[in-house]
């Protein structure tokens, strides 16, 4: 991998201040100097252990993961492996039960749910498997959704989403909603989405799970356009195929980190 | 800024489902309308049996003779012939008194050309028309002078005119009272009363001719007496009390006579609808709590239903209180629109009710006032409980809902 600031800004992209979108006068959650020469992932000792009554079923145990700004990490593992409790930790939407975890330098453990969610909105951008789009709510509006989170005015919020739509191709889609796009057209909306607040990771679970081929390769190549250009990737998958595109691969088995090396 | 845009997203949400969001709001528009039509139903009701009263007099006091003794029999109340000329007369120079009327009455056939009734014949005096809040439609009125010269001369009620089949040319016309002939000087206003007291069939004549013709001697059945301003009625009561005391001799432990206080019968009359009028409203409410569980209903569906919605909104940043407003805002537009509505029907059907039942249009802004904040509350209350099971759900759990 490049440098250690190459997530702050693009390095060798072929759309320079592309996704440097986020507006004068609003710091992004990341951007502090505490960060420059850290991590944007670091899990230290993580497990999560789920309590059923009296039965503790482990899902995930003891895992050292870091992230550096910049990468395009797979985490693959089948189903069952703990590669979603794994994703969930990560997209804080859930909290270890032990170890520690910084995300963008922020400590989670410590923090509350509402503080969980700020950190979500401005942190981490979601791609899920099943696009998770909002229904009856154009394309244009589902964009901007995060933003309203963040307080942006409309104006302003639906400017960055029509932006961001743009430059993923679906500059004619702004007013379609969900059930009138297709499945590569949607999931390109949810990356639309989760990079319009310019999050410092983007999290992507399975997302050429739900697609045809055609449409999964063509969401694959949007992957490493956006890691070209210096984005922080972590992909969730089974398959090792669609694994293989990252420049770096760990492998979840029965909860346990198996291969957490850092690619040649 | 932000609660605008809840508020924003609130109303497109229900603008998505119109069918849904109008049913639900029928209950609270039902519930509302029915609080504000039947409160105004209930004060039109007040003001109706309020206005009858005031027609029988204002201020208007009566003294009615006590019970009659026959041995250590008591008779009914106001059978002694206690009370005379001389009573009313004397009454009248008490301070504070607009006007006496000392009042005889009987019944007698009275007779118009073929046509014929057996009514009350009052025997009175010209400060009758005052006391009793009488007016004249055609003709004039008995004068002192009909009452010095025992003249006999009638003024009917409207009542009785008609079924005599007397109109405007009955002036000057004879007809015949108990056998004696008498002249049509004037016919009263229709006061609109009705039962066995009906002010509009009586014939009028001068007391001192009803006296000499019907009843003899100068004893008289009762004494209206009207009072300067309502706030003297008490001190004129107590003033009539204390003179006729003193000229029947009487203590308080035998008195012959009583005093009846219109204002009294008024306080009653009032009570009584005022307390129709909280059994109406509380009858209402009760809609009015049945559309609230309604929206509570539907929201619980709404949560339910959108799920993964409010997974994907909290996966993107949605703080619990921001999807806890989302779901009440929803909840209160649900409330306050279809209190709102309610606001407005139940005005319709309250000035449609007024004008069949002759009251008017009652408006009063303090129900509308109390109803819309009533709908608010209903809103909160039973919008914070769907709303916080949204707000508290597992943003896991919620994407995985199917």
């Amino acid at each position: 991998m490049s440098g250690s600031d190459a997530w702050s800004r693009p390095v060798p992209s072929r759309e320079p201040a592309a996704w440097g979108g986020a507006p004068a006068g609003e710091p992004a959650a990341w951007g502090g100097p505490a960060l420059a020469s850290d991590s944007v992932i670091s899990l230290r000792g993580v497990s999560r252990i789920y309590s059923t009554g009296r039965l503790q079923v482990p899902a995930l145990l003891d895992v050292d993961l870091d992230v550096a700004p910049g990468e395009f990490l797979a985490v693959v593992g089948p189903s069952g492996s703990g590669k979603s409790t794994l994703m969930h930790i990560l997209g804080c939407l859930d909290r270890p039960t032990a170890g520690s975890y910084r995300l963008a330098g922020t400590s989670v453990a410590e923090l509350a749910d509402d503080d969980l969610a700020r950190l979500r909105s401005r942190t981490i951008g979601f791609v899920f498997q099943s696009y998770n789009l909002l229904p009856r709510t154009t394309a244009l509006e589902n964009v901007a959704a995060p933003l309203l989170y963040q307080g942006v005015d409309r104006k302003t919020r639906l400017a960055r989403a029509a932006a961001s739509l743009e430059r993923l191709g679906l500059g004619d889609r702004l007013a379609h909603e969900p059930n009138e796009l297709s499945g590569g057209e949607q999931q390109r909306v949810a990356v639309a989405r989760a990079l319009v607040t310019d999050p410092a990771l983007l999290l992507a679970d399975e997302p050429t799970g739900n697609l045809d081929s055609a449409s999964g390769a063509e969401v694959m190549r949007l992957f490493d356009e956006l890691h070209e250009q210096g984005r922080t990737l972590v992909l969730i998958t089974h398959d090792h195929e669609v694994a293989a595109r990252a420049r770096r691969q760990v492998h979840v088995r029965d909860g346990r980190l198996v291969d957490g090396r850092p690619a040649a | 800024m932000k609660t605008f845009e809840l508020i924003r997203l609130a109303l497109s949400r229900l603008g998505s489902a119109r069918l849904r969001a109008g049913l639900t709001m029928l209950g609270i528009i039902i519930g509302v309308a029915s609080v504000v039509a039947l409160v105004a139903v209930g004060q039109g009701a007040t003001r109706g049996i309020t206005s009858r009263l005031e027609a029988l007099g204002t201020n208007l006091l009566t003294v009615n003779p006590g019970a009659s003794f026959s041995g250590f029999t008591r008779g009914a109340a106001g059978s002694a012939a206690s009370l005379t000329v001389e009573d009313a007369t004397a009454i009248g120079t008490i301070g504070g008194i607009a006007g006496v009327a000392p009042e005889l009455s009987t019944q007698a056939l009275v007779v118009a050309g073929s046509k014929n009734t057996t009514t009350t014949i009052v025997g009175t005096t010209a400060s009758y028309a005052a006391v009793r809040n009488q007016t004249i439609w055609v003709g004039s009125f008995l004068t002192d002078a009909s009452n010095a010269g025992a003249l006999r001369v009638a003024v009917l009620g409207s009542t009785t005119a008609d079924t005599l089949g007397l109109g405007q040319s009955a002036l000057g016309q004879t007809i015949h009272i108990g056998g004696l002939p008498f002249t049509v000087i004037g016919i009263l206003q229709a006061k609109g009363s009705t039962g066995p007291s009906n002010q509009d069939d009586q014939v009028l004549v001068p007391l001192t001719t009803a006296r000499h013709s019907f009843v003899g001697g100068d004893r008289v059945r009762s004494i209206g007496v009207s009072v300067a301003t309502a706030a003297g009625i008490t001190d004129a009561k107590d003033a009539i009390t204390a003179l006729l005391r003193q000229r029947h001799g009487t203590n308080g432990t035998n008195d012959d006579f009583s005093i009846q206080d219109q204002a009294q019968l008024l306080g009653t009359a009032e009570s009584v609808s005022t307390l129709l009028s909280i059994l109406l409203a509380g009858i209402a409410s009760i809609s009015l709590l049945v559309g609230g569980i309604g929206i509570m209903n539907i929201m619980l569906v709404s949560v339910r239903e959108r799920t993964r919605e409010i997974g994907i909104r909290k996966a993107i940043g949605a703080r619990g209180s921001d999807i806890l407003a989302q779901f009440l805002i929803e909840a209160l537009t649900l409330s306050l629109l279809g209190g709102l509505i309610g606001i407005v029907v139940g005005v319709g059907i309250s000035a449609l009710i007024g004008e069949i039942a002759g009251w008017g249009f009652v408006f009063s802004p303090v129900t509308v006032i109390v109803a819309a904040v009533f709908s608010l509350i209903v809103g909160v209350v039973f919008g914070v409980w769907p709303a916080r099971q949204a707000a508290q759900l597992d943003p896991i759990a919620a994407l995985r809902f199917e």
